[in-house]
């Protein structure tokens, strides 16, 4: 029985479920355009976001290139060196870990907390290297400890490593981690922070072809950051091998005779012939090896606070006057000038008046007539001074720029200083004055403002040896990508001209008595019986005679007021196949340059002949001890390696 | 009359199906994002909500069977039971996650706020649908309102908002049908948007806020409150038009979406079987919805059709509250999908639930 308003009751009822099914249907036509929106129209977005989620790239750091010496010895490799890194993300408490991990591997846990903080902005996932170059004994104690400690993990990295520490570090240079700086410039664009390049010498010139390309291991990973499966893996391309020019013995020979000595200076040794450079150096140095590791500021700050500024190359960096060395300039100047022939000759009174002005010669007793030969021999002033007398500055300009000492040499080392020699229109441009005629009597001398890098002198003497193509100095011979060598084009020579054989005959053999000659100014020290080595002395004035003088007098003489000693040769005379020069800082004398370089070139011409190595005996009494060098000489860092 | 044989026929197989169906979907979804790469199989959680299937199909065939006007004669006392045992969860149940909400039975734990609804759903379809109460006067709703103030406060402490929440759909869908004026509704709404700004400063917890502000902007917070909402339209956005496959996820296998298997299947499955498999499953859901209010339209008498309409309006609120928290239109709240989620409880409740529409609609000849 249906009661009155029934029927009303279930229209009522009715209605209203319709209007419940029409609110159902608005309602999930909302929600079909709400997952249209997410699912279709804005796709792209939310793919690349779950895709970042999950998959992370590892990098697998690709080792630097080997550097070998001319005849294959390795002089630079790249070793496994181990880290032992933390992972944030998969610890709830970072202190606890830093705590018990400093605890097993016997490190200091202030220390390893400071590394933690200085991360502390990147990613959690990302491993933050906290013990690098891990002991073998703290690798053990990690690994032990595995299920302990699982954020905790051991990373296998290349390390740069020079296996004779301190050796041609100036050649090599160093490596570190790029920085904030370098990543702007468009040749570090695409690196990642904490890359390591190099900073320094070779390293740093052909850092491209060393650095190799690093890999990536693409893996899965879930919202802890445990890996679950590896995606892909492009494996690090190593660095490229590279061929130096340099011979390692020879290099070695003129480290240890520097060592010997206790000088600090600077050496090239070229082929002349070639431009190949076979030895260099500068001292005092350091051990490029400590950067690999990751500089402590206490080392850095000690290198940087060094007086003797053992990080600067003084072979390219240091401009030094040329004093006597420069006469074989001015020889060559007057005899293509035709000022002078090889037999005019020009009588040494022990001085002379040149402009006005009274000019001595070092011999004050005078050296009596002199031709080219002899002048050079006995490095007689007044018979140069006649020469600059004869020649305007531009004149010597001119010819010391087709030897080489005017501009860089070109090498392929890093911020190589320009030299000098003047010239009017450098002395108006730079000092607002015009030339006086006296200074080039000066100049004739290697005095004055002529400032030169050791390596500019040694091009100089390469120049003279070959006859007159100023060829550019360089150090790889050959690169291998792997699939066998292939050499490198030599640089262009920077100028070619011919200097006459007669001309060329009358320097060297000036050059070869001042070496072989009882009166020669290197004689007994840089002779080897049977070479012909043919060389010249030089002191580069540190201050003026008088000022030192003065300081004498007043007390304030130290040693570093001393000249420097230079040392130019080439060898044999007649057909020379070896040119280099040797500079010793603060040793008065040239002549204590010319053992350092005879014992190379000894040792040259003993493996060329397959003797035995020459050993260098120092002639230097200890006691008397120059410059006393020996401590800033990189002490041994025992230990870090 | 327990079961009549002739009443068989009247079976709403199709709806019955519907459920099923949304059920097994659920079910393989947990599988492939609990799926554990370690051991090579599938979690815990889904053989757990593997078991409670049958037990679900049991209470539902419970529910079929008992005539549903028996059920709501007797509601008077499985309320007053129902009170008893949300009591009994205050007193002596156990704690999870902050709130009390389960009783341990010794062969397994019990959610009574489950139940909660049906039992709800019986006493208000009677209250309403029996004799000659409407809802058109003040002191009807009232009544009502009393009914629903019982199980809402005694849930409300435990805490467990969610699941009180889910009980006022139930109530205001059937003082809906049962006649409630439209403009006390849109009164009601003007005095809600009105008074909002009181309940903001005096009614909500801080972390409530918190959550409020989260949804306004995800971002704010991207690590804690933000994380799911961001990561679950990461996860819904990254499907595409057809999915990444079976199993192919990864916002939910690897844990970027946490809660994959429970709060959020429903985006794990957006993620797998992409835009299609959405449609699939919402049009599913909108099938089941739609053959439960015929059993509605259809209902012998108004008990059965208010009975109906309490229980669809709570489902339909917790699904379109679920997805659209999914797409992450809505604040993250604890509330499950219905059928899909994983709890057991739950979808022992809901197929019950489902049982009781079975009924009435089978009953739907019978005097």
């Amino acid at each position: 029985m249906l009661s009155p308003g029934a029927y009303e009751d279930r229209q009522n009822l009715q209605t209203r479920l319709a209007g419940l099914r029409a609110g159902v249907v608005v309602v999930f036509v909302f929600l079909v355009v709400a997952f249209w929106v997410l699912q279709v129209l804005q796709y792209a977005e939310h793919r690349d976001r779950a895709e970042r989620n999950h998959t992370r790239s590892i990098p697998l750091l690709a080792p630097r290139g080997v550097l070998f010496d001319r005849n294959g010895e390795v002089l630079v490799s790249s070793r496994r060196s181990f880290r032992i890194a933390i992972i944030r993300e998969q610890t709830t408490d970072v202190q606890a870990s830093i705590r018990q991990l400093a605890e097993v591997t016997h490190t200091s846990e202030d220390e390893l907390k400071a590394i933690v903080d200085r991360h502390r902005g990147e990613a959690p996932f990302r491993p933050i290297a906290v013990i690098e170059h891990a002991t073998d004994a703290q690798i053990a104690a990690v690994i032990a400890r595995k299920l302990e400690l699982p954020e905790v993990v051991v990373e296998q990295v290349p390390m740069r490593t020079y296996p004779e520490s301190a050796l041609a570090a100036h050649l090599f240079g160093y490596v570190g981690e790029v920085r904030q700086a370098q990543l702007k410039l468009p040749r570090f664009a695409g690196l990642p922070p904490g890359a390591v390049i190099g900073q320094a010498g070779l390293e740093q010139v052909y850092n491209e072809l060393l650095m190799g390309t690093d890999g990536n291991r693409f893996v899965t990973v879930d919202s802890r950051g445990r890996e679950i499966e590896e995606l892909q893996r492009q494996d690090p391309l190593a660095g490229q091998r590279v061929r130096l020019t340099i011979d390692a013995d020879m290099q070695r020979a003129l480290e240890a005779a520097f060592q010997a000595d206790g000088f600090a200076g600077a050496a090239a040794f070229v082929d002349p012939r070639t431009g190949e450079v076979l030895a260099l150096t500068s001292l005092p140095s350091y051990d490029p090896n400590d950067f690999s590791v990751g500089i402590s500021s206490a080392t850095w700050a000690a290198l940087n606070e060094d007086p003797l500024r053992p990080l600067g190359n003084r072979l390219i960096q240091g401009l030094y006057s040329p004093g006597s060395t420069f006469k074989i300039v001015m020889a060559i100047a007057a005899l293509e000038e035709g000022v002078i022939t090889p037999d005019t000759e020009v009588s040494c009174k022990g001085s002379g008046v040149f402009y006005g002005r009274r000019f001595k010669c070092w011999n004050t007793a005078g050296h009596g007539p002199m031709t080219l030969r002899h002048a050079l021999e006995q490095s007689c002033n007044v018979f140069f001074y006649t020469l600059g007398e004869r020649m305007s500055i531009d004149t010597i300009n001119k010819w010391a720029t087709r030897l080489g000492l005017v501009g860089k040499t070109g090498i392929d080392l890093p911020q190589e200083k320009a030299s000098l020699v003047p010239s009017e229109e450098w002395k108006l441009r730079e000092r607002g004055e015009r030339w006086y005629p006296g200074e080039t009597i000066s100049v004739s001398i290697g005095q004055g403002a002529v400032s030169v890098t050791p390596l500019a002198m040694a091009m100089m003497m390469a120049t003279v040896a070959n006859g007159g193509t100023l060829l550019t100095p360089h150090l790889v011979m050959a690169t291998d990508q792997g699939d066998g060598w292939e050499p490198v084009a030599p640089p262009a020579p920077r100028s070619t001209f011919l200097i006459p054989p007669g001309h060329l005959a009358a320097v060297r053999e000036g050059l070869w008595m001042a070496v072989n000659e009882p009166r020669g100014t290197a004689t007994t020290r840089g002779r080897i019986p049977g070479r012909d080595v043919a060389g010249k002395t030089g002191t580069a004035q540190v201050i003026s005679n008088e000022g030192l003088a003065a300081a004498k007098a007043s007390g304030k003489y130290t040693r570093a007021l001393n000249d420097h000693g230079w040392f130019v040769f080439l060898a044999p005379r007649d057909n020379p196949e070896i040119a280099g020069v040797v500079l010793t800082e603060h040793t008065e004398h040239g002549y204590l340059s010319a053992p350092i370089a005879k014992h190379v070139l000894e040792t040259y011409f003993a493996k060329k002949e397959g003797r035995p190595l020459p050993v260098y005996k120092s002639s230097i009494p200890p006691t008397s001890n120059v410059v006393g060098t020996a401590a800033a000489v990189v002490p041994d860092r025992g230990g870090v390696r | 009359m327990i079961l009549n044989r002739r009443l068989l026929p009247h079976v709403d197989w199709l709806l019955l199906g519907g459920v099923v169906a949304l059920t097994l979907i659920g079910l393989t979804t947990i599988y492939a994002v609990t799926w554990n790469i370690a051991d090579n199989q599938p979690g815990g959680e889904f053989w757990r909500q593997a078991y409670a299937v049958p037990v679900g199909l049991a209470a539902l065939m419970a529910c079929v069977f008992v005539d549903y006007r028996t059920l709501a004669q007797r509601s008077p006392l499985l309320y007053g039971g129902l009170l008893l045992m949300l009591v009994a969860v205050l007193a002596v149940g156990f704690e999870a996650k902050g709130s009390r909400r389960w009783l341990d039975l010794g062969v397994g734990s019990l959610q009574p706020s489950e139940f909660a609804r049906l039992v709800l759903a019986l006493v208000l379809a009677m209250v309403y649908g029996d004799g000659r109460r409407s809802a058109r006067s003040m002191r009807d709703l009232m009544i009502g309102g009393l009914v629903l103030a019982g199980p809402f406060s005694l849930i409300f402490l435990q805490p467990d908002l969610g699941t009180a929440v889910t009980l006022v759909p139930i109530y205001a869908g059937i003082v809906y049908v049962a006649g409630l004026r439209m403009r006390w509704v849109v009164g009601a709404v003007l005095v809600g948007v009105l008074l909002s700004p009181v309940v903001w400063t005096f009614g909500m917890q801080d972390y409530q806020k918190e959550r409020v502000l989260t949804f306004l902007d995800p971002y704010k917070d991207p690590k804690d409150a933000g994380y799911q909402q961001i990561q679950a339209r990461v996860t819904v956005g990254s499907g595409g038009l057809t999915g990444k496959g079976f199993g192919q996820g990864t916002q939910g296998a690897y844990r970027f979406l946490p809660e994959g298997h429970n709060d959020f299947v429903f985006a794990v499955l957006a993620e797998e079987q992409g835009f299609a498999g959405v449609i699939g499953v919402l049009g599913l859901y909108l099938f089941v919805i739609w053959r439960s209010l015929d059993a509605a339209r259809l209902a012998r008498d108004r008990v059965g059709a208010f009975l109906v309409v309490g229980l669809v309006s709570w489902f339909l609120f917790q699904v379109v509250y679920n997805i659209t928290m999914q797409a992450g239109l809505a604040p993250v709240k604890g509330l499950t999908l219905p059928l899909m989620s994983y709890g057991g409880s739950s979808l022992v409740a809901t197929m019950a639930g489902f049982g009781l529409i079975l009924n009435v609609r089978m009953r739907r000849f019978t005097n």
